[in-house]
Parts: structure tokens; sequence; C-alpha cells
């Protein structure tokens, strides 16, 4: 309960730092974005296909827009707790250093939810598809799922290497999300967008619909194992970076 | 309430030769008491302050706060520890409640005590008149207070303190000072490094001074300035082996 309390604690100031004017329009302007992706379609190609535009918003919203809400948040949140000496500060209590963690992970999730649930909202809209409520609630989770398990992803770079933790979090998201995962290999297996990839065709029954080979870039098992994976997914990194952690040492020159 | 018994401290420099920050330094602050720790830049001083504050594992060596060892025991010892770094990274755009508030909860304190205790800071640290202020347009002193009330905001035992009064002006320094002998007088174990021996040579209960990372003398401003006519500045460069500056004859 008071490790709850901790990083709900370290949840709340991380989201007040985070609510600087930048970062307000940069995420307006992400949630703006995939809606006027999809006006654009439709203004070019008339009324959008319904697969084509959910195929649109998920590699906007899920894929896109949460990735680079995570990047602007959760990297540059530790980062600047160590270049700014804050993090000395939170370090020094009891159980400071998770709580920093996983305060920061979950203000970064929190935000990077918020802004991709509006985008969603306005791209479903803007697409002027058939179900929107249904598409709405099964965007909401994948959105929910990437954030959870991508930002579990750059808290390991934030840790590693907090000062170059943004390139690093790129790298990572090149070689892992977007090289990895779709490799039709046992590697795509620890990646969160095989996960994302075989819920959406799960949830949109498109599974008999897709050409054989795309079935091996798809994971066949049912949606409960594919959330499964990426919750125990989150929870194994969020531990090896709470572990990297605990034992980092703050020599004084970290704090110049 | 703070030990520090034949602490060794290596780093492995970038060419891979071994640094040796702090190389048997032993030291002890009772409740009640307020020793300044004395050193030029590189003596080891702050090494040995974040080793106290958890911050870095000791090489070999006994660091304790409260009686709890910093690496084996380091939440105890945190609970009991107020620490305040050369940096005071206080966040610009939150006000002083906001962040005394945030630390007292990421310390567990309940609402009621958490309440108490941020207001009777804000009292005591003179902040009342900026705290909801964003700290981004509060002065370096003001600042430097902010980051003393985190410090204190879960009413540590023991105090340790890297330069607190390094961004402060005179004044500043002084109030500082002069609340630290408050605490002192209230119980608190306060260790102190500074540069500035004439601010705080009437006002701390003993000196540690080291040099190369070892302690090279120790004991009250009477008996280490004893005999010197230039008091604890001329003993602090015979300790550490430089000469006193000449006086400048205009």
């Amino acid at each position: 309960m008071t490790m709850l309390a901790e990083t709900m604690a370290v949840a709340g100031f991380q989201l007040r730092r985070m609510l600087t004017p930048q970062r307000v329009v940069i995420g307006l302007l992400g949630a703006v974005f995939p809606a006027a992706v999809l006006l654009a379609a439709r203004r070019i190609g008339g009324q959008l296909d319904r697969n084509f535009a959910v195929l649109l918003v998920h590699a906007l919203i899920p894929e896109a827009i949460c990735m680079l809400g995570l990047l602007v948040t959760m990297c540059p949140a530790v980062a600047d707790e160590l270049e700014r000496g804050t993090w000395a500060y939170v370090a020094t209590r009891p159980r400071g250093r998770r709580a920093l963690l996983l305060g920061t992970y979950v203000a970064a999730v929190a935000w990077t939810c918020g802004v991709a649930l509006i985008a969603v909202v306005l791209a479903l809209a803007a697409a002027g598809v058939s179900g929107g409520g249904g598409l709405a609630a099964m965007f909401g989770g994948l959105v929910l799922l990437s954030a959870v398990g991508r930002g579990a992803l750059f808290a390991l770079p934030a840790v590693v290497v907090p000062k170059r933790a943004l390139v690093a979090s790129v790298g990572v998201a090149i070689v892992v999300e977007y090289l990895a995962g779709f490799l039709p290999a046992i590697v795509n297996q620890v990646t969160v967008s095989l996960r994302l990839r075989s819920l959406l065709v799960s949830w949109m029954d498109w599974r008999r619909q897709l050409p054989v080979e795309f079935s091996m870039i798809l994971d066949p098992n049912p949606a409960w194992v594919q959330i499964g994976a990426v919750i125990v997914l989150a929870g194994v990194l969020l531990a090896a970076a709470v572990l990297i952690l605990e034992r980092r040492q703050f020599p004084p020159a970290d704090e110049s | 309430m703070i030990e520090v018994i034949d602490l060794v401290k290596h780093y492995r420099a970038a060419d891979g030769t071994v640094v040796r920050a702090v190389d048997g330094v032993s030291l002890e602050v009772r409740p009640g008491e307020m020793v300044g720790l004395l050193g030029a830049n590189g003596a080891g001083k702050t090494t040995t302050m974040r080793v106290l504050a958890t911050l870095l594992r000791p090489t070999t060596g006994t660091a304790r706060i409260a009686g709890c060892d910093v690496r084996t025991h380091p939440i105890g010892a945190r609970r009991h520890l107020g620490y305040v770094s050369a940096t005071t990274g206080v966040p610009d755009r939150l006000t002083p409640r906001e962040i005394l508030r945030s630390y007292g909860r990421i310390h567990g304190l309940g609402p009621d005590v958490l309440e108490d205790r941020v207001e009777k800071l804000v009292g005591v640290l003179d902040l009342r008149s900026c705290a909801d202020r964003p700290c981004g347009r509060l002065s370096s002193g003001q600042r430097q207070r902010v980051s003393l009330g985190r410090a204190l905001v879960h009413d540590p035992q023991a105090l340790v303190l890297d330069e607190p009064t390094s961004a402060l002006d005179v004044m500043g320094s002084r109030d500082l000072l002069d609340f630290l002998v408050t605490l002192r007088s209230q119980g608190h174990a306060i260790l102190l490094s500074t540069h500035r021996l004439h601010e705080t040579e009437r006002r701390c209960d003993r000196f540690v001074i080291i040099d190369a990372g070892k302690v090279v003398a120790q004991g009250t401003r009477e008996a280490l300035a004893a005999g010197r006519p230039g008091g604890l500045e001329e003993a602090f460069f015979a300790a550490v082996a430089r000469p006193a500056p000449a006086e400048v004859v205009p």
C-alpha cells in the first residue's frame, strides 16, 4: 500500500512537471494529426473502406502516437531528473528509486493514453466509418496495451543510459519493435507490435481473409494470451529497470 | 547518529586507472552536534556524503545513519536521513508547497501529518511569501531553503548537507546557518560540508578536515586553531599542507 502511495505521489509530481505549454501543444498536435490524415485521405479518395480506415488508425495511433508520446515523456522525465540533480533527492528516500521509476512510468502511460484516446475519438469521427463505438473500445484497449508495453520497454534505456535515453529509446523502438517485431522468427514473440497486430486481426475477425503469408507475422493464440504476454513483458522489463536502478550509483560527476 | 568507519571509495576512471576518492575516512556526528567537513575541491567530501546518502556504495568500510548500515540497510538509513546536495535540483514549474507535499508523500506521510509538516516548514524556512509561486521565479536563497525543506519534510534525525550555502549571499547564508543551529539544538545530528570557514567556524561544534581522501585533522575549532594566529583558516591550510595565502597590503 505504501509503495503504491509513493508511486502515485511520484506520478502526480511528474504529471504536474509534464504539463508544460510546449508539451500540451505537442499533445494537441498528436491528438489532431491522425484525424487530419484520415480527413485528407477522405478528401482524396472519397468514402474510406472500413478495413483500410481501421488499419490506418492502428498504424497512426497505437503504433505511432503511443510510441512518440512515450518517447517525449518517459525518457526526458528520467534524463531531466538526472541532469537537474533532482534524482538524488528522490533516490535518498526509503523506496525512492523504484517509486521514481514506477511513478514516472505511470505518468508517461497516463499522459500517452490521454493523448492517444482523444486521437482515437477524433480519428474515428474523421474516418466516418460504421460501428464507431465498438472500434473506439477496441482501439482504447490497443492504446492501453501499447502504452503499458512500450513504456516499460523505454524504461530500460532511461535507466541504463539516462543521458542518451531518447536516442537509445528511438534505437530500441526501431530495432525491437519495427525490425524484430516484423521478423517471422521466434524473436518477434517478445515484441509489443506482434501482440497488438495479432489482437487487431483477432478483434476485427480478419484472420480468414488474410493471405497465408501473413500468419508468419501474427500470433495464432487467443486474445487473452496476447494481453497476458504484454503485461508479463511489461512486468519483466520494469523489474529489470528497477533492479538496475536500485544498483545504480550516483557519483558526483553525474550531477554536473 | 552519523558514523563513518574506515570508509574507502574507489572509482574506475575512463582510462582504467583507479581513483581513490575516499581512502580510510572515519568520523562521527552525535545527536545535537553540528560537524563541519572541510577540504579542497576533490578532497573526498562529496563522495563521503554521497556514501552516507546511499547514492554510492562504499568499496570497503562502514557508514551508518541512526545505526543502519548504508550498504546492508539502505532503506532504514534513508528513513532517518535528510540530504541536500550541492545542486538544489528544484523543479522550476512547481511551487515550494507542491514540492514539499510531493516529497512528504514519497516518504509515506499521511495527509494530516503532511499538511501540518508542510505549513510548519513554510513558516520556519520563511517561505510564506513565495510558497505558491513556481520555483523558477524564486531567488537562489529561496530555492536553497526549498531544497532544505525537502530534506526536512519527514523530520529526519540526521542531516547530511553538501555545501548548502554555496549559492547564497551573505544574508541568506547566515539565515540558513542560524536555522541549522536551531535544528542542532533540537537534537539533530548535522554533517555539513563547506568552503566558507568564516561562516561556519563559530557555529560548528567540531571540524573534520580531509585531503586527498584522508582525514588529516579533526577536533573543535579551539583545538585545531590553538597557537595559530590565523585561527581555523590557518589550521586548515596547515592540515592540507598548503601555505596560507599572504595578506595583501595596499
